[in-house]
């Protein structure tokens, strides 16, 4: 017979499946109107705004860290605690370096000039991307807590449930990046 | 009169004030009085399904009140031409149809519906609760958070005034100055997190949850119903929250994505009804799915055709989302979305209709006992014809360029909310109350409800479809004599107040039968299914042991053996309940965080933001599971 903390987690995997569909509806809609107002008639065009050497580098150190999440994983697989110290701390690290960036980015278009209220393109760039910033922003806050309670020593196969849960989300805070370097930087980059 | 801080106030709001803070006073020495705060105390920390959705219903009868109270002014003031009723003309007149509709539909149908689905579903698939209580609480109290947010917005005379659906560029700012829609934004997103989160658990808990051998097939309409109406709660609700965060930045931050040279108002007219027609299925299709369980029951006869019933649900499901643009014919779209949109909608009508034939034939040749829930079927039959009729009139894209935003849109609405969602509630109240509160509504008092709330609504509804085909457009604080509609209005405000007066009688029902009435057995109406196999009122982890299910209404077929259902071997373990009163807390921070957005007071925000994120913490380092798994990991 399978164990109570098995079924229970399947019914919570399932739970935040559903809740990542609700999640990816919301960014489906602002993705949808980022496309319907880009390129704005009046104002800043994306091709003056964006840079490629920004989004090459925030994509590099996002993208790797739903590589590195993967060496936690592994650790929880086999229980192996360096694994998943080395995961998490090396994905929390990269994770930190976007956000780092992205706020560089954020902070040095307002000050050419491109800010929210300058025309619908930079409105819908602001609300799509600023929305999954802070994703990645409650996504380390949520590491933070995960490597709290590591060293707190919760029942095993809580700590397993509850680091499954955020793997899920992490990767899922990925997949939407690849759809903005998709769908908000490429087409106007080349 | 003039208030310091708040500056001119109507007299309404003032009547209110006193109004309010007199039953508040009273409220409060009654419940000391007969010692109530320990039960008060216990509801607040539930996770218990049943305890929940009693607490749903309830709030949603309270708010009915207040929509109810708009539409008793909105119907005064119509009632002759060139009236002016106490305040309600002009801008207030706006305010009074905006909360009515917006309290209505989000406060009270939505409410009624989840929490009789919180009552019953779990006990018909035999589960022992929802399959995540601790959510389920969070749910009801960002619900109870969004509602008393919404209302709060009249006792600061700012309520929200550009119709419930807040059509742009009207509802920002630049039209409509001052707090009143950004309640109606922050209580809608509030509560719809809630309504969000409820669909989730629904779906688990009837994909995870059923007893052994339920298989889905064997399940219940009603808990067929839930699940397509989850779906599409999960699909339509994030469509709504976009909207009204795109409509918070213009709002708010000086963005324009519907207004002005830059933005587009149309969007938020197709981000609107890609939510709102999938939201008026949200809440029909539930009570399609009481009716047809308490048609059933007291037909003693299976529902006929239950096949096609399912699948009649899963498309007007499906078709629910490809017939938005109906609702926007007059916008010119073209002639060739009209027509798809025309023909798409007018496609519902046929699963629709398979599902009226399917409850008459369940009649058919059955043992028919009306009682109060099937005379509420029975009335909701032929009245919900009407509306969807009405419906497929309006669905020609044609003709609709002379109904549009007139009354008789009205008229169809009110046919097809009240005459299936309210009279589905009703039916569902009536028919559960013994496993809400272990006693049975007196049915003298039921049928003088039914009787005066049905000819009172078709005496309100009925003309105002006349008044629309002779020109009265909808949202107009008055007409002139020389229009020809006052008899018409004049029925229409007669019928109102039978409709208000036969509520009196739910009430006095309410207070007969807790004070007279006598506890009943499991299963007062020789009913069907698993829920009648459990004691009245539900206790909490009501199957023990979990019933083994071999057929469709197993249960019936176990009482006509004269056996008792067996005993499921190996069931799987039930959901974790907790006493917490975490989930009120958290819906108190979300009210704090959004009055410092309603009336921008930036520290306001922060507080409440920290507030969300510890409380996130919180619930982390407090999860009910430890305990759980701990034993499970010792053993
Ligand atoms: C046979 C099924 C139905 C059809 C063909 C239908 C068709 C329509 C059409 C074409 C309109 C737009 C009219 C206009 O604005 O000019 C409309 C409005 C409306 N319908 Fe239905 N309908 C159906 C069933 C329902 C049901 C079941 C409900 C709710 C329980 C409902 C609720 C509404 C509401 C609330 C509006 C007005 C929204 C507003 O403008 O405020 N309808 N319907
Ligand atoms: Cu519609």
């Amino acid at each position: 017979m399978k164990q109570t903390s098995e079924i229970l987690f399947q019914d919570k995997r399932l739970g935040f499946f559903l809740y990542l569909v609700v999640e990816a509806l919301m960014f489906a809609t602002l993705f949808a109107t980022y496309i319907l107002f880009t390129p704005a008639s009046v104002g800043a065009d994306p091709s003056e705004v964006y840079e490629l050497r920004t989004v090459v580098l925030t994509s590099v150190f996002l993208l790797s860290s739903s590589g590195t999440l993967m060496i936690a994983e592994k650790g929880l697989k086999t229980w192996d605690r360096k694994k998943i110290w080395i995961g998490l701390g090396t994905t929390f690290l990269l994770g930190s370096i976007f956000m780092g960036l992205e706020i560089h980015e954020f902070y040095k278009y307002v000050h050419e000039g491109y800010t929210i209220t300058m025309n619908n393109f930079l409105s819908s760039f602001y609300v799509l991307v600023g929305l999954h910033a802070s994703h990645v922003a409650f996504g380390l806050g949520w590491m933070i807590l995960l490597m709290g309670q590591f060293k707190q020593k919760l029942p095993r196969s809580l700590f397993i449930e509850k680091h499954k849960i955020f793997n899920y989300y992490w990767h899922f805070v990925d997949v939407i990046w690849v759809l903005i370097i998709l769908i908000v930087y490429v087409p106007y980059l080349f | 009169m003039n208030v310091p801080f708040i500056g001119e106030v109507p007299s309404d709001i003032v009547v209110s004030w006193i109004f309010v803070s007199l039953i508040g006073v009273l409220l409060l020495w009654w419940l000391t009085k007969k010692e109530q705060w320990p039960t008060i105390w216990e509801y607040a920390r539930t996770t218990d399904n049943r305890k929940i959705g009693t607490m749903y219903i309830l709030f949603a009868f309270l708010f009915f009140i207040r929509g109810g109270m708009d539409a008793m002014f909105i119907r005064s003031q119509l009632a002759v031409p060139e009236s002016e009723f106490w305040v309600f003309q002009s801008q207030k007149y706006n305010e009074v149809f905006t909360t009515h509709g917006t309290v209505m539909i989000f406060f009270v149908a939505m409410p009624l519906l989840i929490g009789l689905m919180n009552i019953a579903v779990p006990l018909q698939l035999g589960a022992n609760d929802l399959a995540f209580p601790y959510l389920n609480a969070i749910s009801f109290w960002l619900f109870v958070s969004g509602a008393v947010i919404f209302n709060m917005a009249f006792f600061f005379n700012a309520a929200p005034n550009a119709g419930w659906t807040a059509y742009a560029p009207l509802s920002s700012d630049t039209f409509t100055t001052g707090p009143n829609n950004n309640y109606y934004i922050f209580g809608l997103q509030i509560s719809g997190m809630g309504t969000i989160l409820t669909a989730i658990n629904m779906i688990v808990t009837i994909i995870r949850l059923r007893a052994p051998g339920m298989k889905l097939t064997r399940m219940p309409l009603f808990p067929w119903a839930t699940l397509v109406t989850s779906f599409l709660i999960i699909i339509a609700f994030p469509v709504l929250t976009v909207a009204l965060l795109l409509l918070t930045f213009d709002r708010l931050y000086g963005t324009s994505f519907f207004l002005g040279e830059l933005g587009s108002p149309i969007y938020y007219q197709h981000l609107f009804w890609i939510f709102g027609h999938p939201e008026v299925y949200i809440l029909i299709l539930p009570a399609f799915g009481i009716f047809s369980d308490i048609i059933s029951t007291f037909s003693r006869k299976r529902i006929y055709g239950y096949r096609s019933m399912v699948i009649a649900i899963a498309l007007i499901g499906l078709l629910g989302f490809m017939v938005w643009a109906h609702h926007m014919f007059t916008v010119g779209l073209g002639a060739l979305a009209n027509s798809v949109f025309a023909i798409t909608t007018m496609l519902i009508a046929v699963p629709t209709g398979i599902k009226v034939f399917n409850w008459l034939f369940t009649m058919r040749k059955g043992v028919v006992r009306i009682k109060t829930p099937m005379l509420f079927s029975l009335g909701f039959i032929p009245t919900f014809v009407l509306g969807g009729v009405t419906g497929v009139m309006l669905a020609v894209a044609a003709a609709d360029y002379q109904y549009h935003d007139s009354y008789f849109v009205v008229a169809h609405f009110h046919y097809t909310m009240i005459g299936g969602t309210i009279l589905g509630a009703f039916a569902g109240i009536y028919y559960y109350y013994p496993k809400m509160t272990g006693k049975v509504l007196d049915e003298t008092l039921g049928r003088w409800h039914f009787w005066l709330f049905i000819i009172g609504f078709h005496l309100t509804f009925m003309p105002q479809h006349f008044a629309g085909l002779n020109g009265m457009p909808r949202r107009v604080y008055t007409y002139s004599w020389d229009d020809g509609l006052f008899l018409l209005n004049f029925v229409s405000t007669i019928g109102a107040f039978v409709m208000g007066a036969s509520m009196l009688f739910v009430v006095w029902n309410l207070y007969k039968t807790h004070r007279y009435g006598e506890k009943v057995g499991k299963d007062p109406w020789d009913g069907r299914t698993l829920e009648w196999s459990v004691d009245s009122p539900a206790p909490e982890h009501p199957f023990d042991p979990v019933p083994q299910v071999n057929s469709r209404d197993a249960f019936w077929y176990a009482k006509i053996s004269e056996e008792s259902l067996p005993a499921a071997e190996n069931p799987r373990p039930s959901p974790i309940p907790v006493q917490t009163i975490q989930p009120v807390v958290l819906a108190g921070i979300l009210g704090v965080m959004s009055i410092g957005f309603i009336y921008q007071w930036v520290w306001m925000q922060v507080i409440g933001g920290v507030g969300v994120l510890s409380f996130f913490i919180l619930r982390s380092l407090t999860d009910e599971r430890k305990k759980a798994y701990r034993k499970e990991e010792e053993s």
